[in-house]
């Protein structure tokens, strides 16, 4: 589903990711860890191809980034959903219309984006909250919306950049519960963070990063 | 396809009522710009009318000596009249003349000489269409040096030297309006840039979710034409009632195109969307 082959990319002599060799599987939830700096933001950004890579390559969902031409990177970008540590919502825009967005990008008709980002909804406990603005939300709130966003579209894969960065440790576990749910449903989860509590008793995968280079995973 | 559509039409409409300021900036810097090139305009479609009045009075006339016998003016106005660039040709005889000297100076000057001293003329109308100064100068210089010639009147030097100076006049009005075009699409440009800026992290977050480039331009390119038709309109409504006042309060005849609000809503729509499309290049990294 998602390779690295000897994969570098760097932003400057002292930032960057530096030959990465990994493989994520089919319906795998794993996490990605480091402390600040470490590259896990590179990493990810790699796999929804913000980034393309100055050696080796990335083979995900079918799209190499050699050969993938920029015009059709969101042909891929479709088939992910993106989960951001600062949420990033269309702050004119209410909760229902920020989650409906991109079903309304992959063309679907008004009926089936109202059923999908009802199920969305659901699942993020935000039903209540459809029609309020995001300034009108807490933080963890916020970042459940991000998730709904990502998920309405029933992505093959999640990548999910410092979700639970800004939140307090119940929001954090809310927040998580809710990944974990998507994942049983069959998406595969890459999720990023630097919070080792959160993650300590959990039995999923983890690969980890230091300094750009892959430590252990 | 049919919903995406109409979702991305929506969109331009809402940006552009979302976007008050933005629209507000773009609309103002249109209305400024088009303003300007409307009366350029206007004043371009009046100068082409001054020419017209220039050449519509090329004329000259040929003075007969007074022994010219009737078949040979008769023959040589026959001979006129097969001439390309001449379009009419009127013969004023000798009774002719003495009445437009009674109407001009109020004498009859049969009654007052005893016998008629005008000499016989031909008035000759030039085609507007094939006008050449070189050709007429060189059938003026052909008549003169016929023997039945008495003078010819023609004032061409200094029509020839007022339209060389209106035609200068109308290069430097062309350079002018292609310098303000420039800076309009410089200036429009730059505002649609500054207001799409502004938008970049909405644009972001429409490439993360995997928005094509026609899902991020087409919103933009709507809420530009929608920007554009304000601002030329504004700018036609303007320049028209300048133009309608000027006439009735220095009474002139300033005439508009019956067109011209099609050419200015026009061409501000497309330099509109060529601004856009500008600005989105950069914006996407194209």
């Amino acid at each position: 589903m998602v390779e690295f082959k000897n994969t570098s990319f760097n932003y400057s002599k002292q930032s960057g990711v530096y030959d990465i060799n990994l493989s994520i599987n089919e319906n795998e939830f794993c996490f990605l860890v480091g402390p600040t700096g470490s590259g896990k933001t590179s990493l990810l950004k790699l796999m929804y191809f913000d980034i393309i890579p100055s050696k080796g390559e990335v083979n995900i969902l079918g799209f190499n980034s050699k050969k993938t031409k920029l015009r059709n990177v969101h042909k891929l970008r479709k088939k992910i959903g993106v989960i951001f540590q600062d949420y990033k919502l269309l702050q004119q825009r209410t909760v229902y219309e920020n989650i409906a967005l991109p079903l309304h990008i992959n063309g679907l008709g008004r009926t089936k984006i109202k059923e999908n980002v009802s199920e969305a909804l659901e699942l993020t406990d935000l039903t209540d909250f459809q029609s309020k603005y995001p300034h009108q939300l807490s933080g963890g709130e916020q970042q459940r919306v991000c998730i709904a966003r990502a998920i309405v579209k029933n992505p093959e894969i999640i990548l999910a950049d410092e979700p639970t960065g800004n939140l307090d440790p119940t929001a954090a576990h809310k927040i998580l519960k809710i990944l974990e749910q998507i994942n049983k449903e069959g998406t595969s989860v890459i999720m990023a963070t630097h919070n080792y509590k959160l993650i300590a008793e959990k039995e999923y995968r983890i690969i980890e990063l230091k300094n750009g280079r892959l430590i252990s995973g | 396809m049919i919903d995406q559509f109409a979702f991305l039409i929506s969109e331009g409409f809402k940006n552009f009522f979302r976007n008050k300021l933005a629209s507000f900036l773009c609309i103002i810097t249109i209305f400024i710009n088009f303003s300007i090139l409307g009366s350029l305009f206007v004043v371009g479609f009046n100068t082409n009318s001054l020419i017209d009045f220039f050449r519509s009075k090329y004329t000259f006339e040929i003075f007969l000596e007074n022994e010219t016998q009737p078949s040979t003016y008769e023959a040589f106005v026959e001979q006129l009249n097969t001439d390309k660039i001449i379009s009419n040709v009127k013969l004023i005889d000798k009774e002719e003349s003495a009445k437009i000297f009674e109407k001009e100076f109020g004498e009859d000057v049969v009654e007052m000489l005893g016998y008629n001293p005008l000499p016989i003329s031909i008035k000759v109308f030039l085609s507007e269409k094939d006008f050449e100064f070189e050709k007429v100068n060189s059938l003026i210089s052909t008549i003169e040096n016929m023997d039945f010639v008495d003078e010819i009147e023609y004032r061409g030097k200094y029509i020839d030297q007022m339209e060389d100076r209106i035609n200068l006049a109308i290069f430097i009005f062309l350079v002018f309006v292609v310098a303000i075009i420039f800076l309009s699409i410089q200036i429009i440009s730059n505002t649609v840039k500054l207001s799409m800026s502004n938008r970049k992290d909405f644009i972001n977050i429409l490439k993360y979710n995997g928005a094509s480039r026609f899902f991020i331009k087409t919103p933009f390119y709507i809420e530009s034409i929608l920007q554009s038709i304000f601002g030329g309109l504004l700018a036609f409504i303007f320049v028209k009632y300048c133009f309608v006042g000027f006439n009735s309060y220095f009474g002139l005849n300033v005439k508009l195109d019956e067109f011209l609000w099609i050419w200015i809503i026009g061409f501000s729509i497309f330099i509109g969307i060529y601004s856009a499309n500008q600005s989105m290049k950069r914006n996407l990294n194209e």
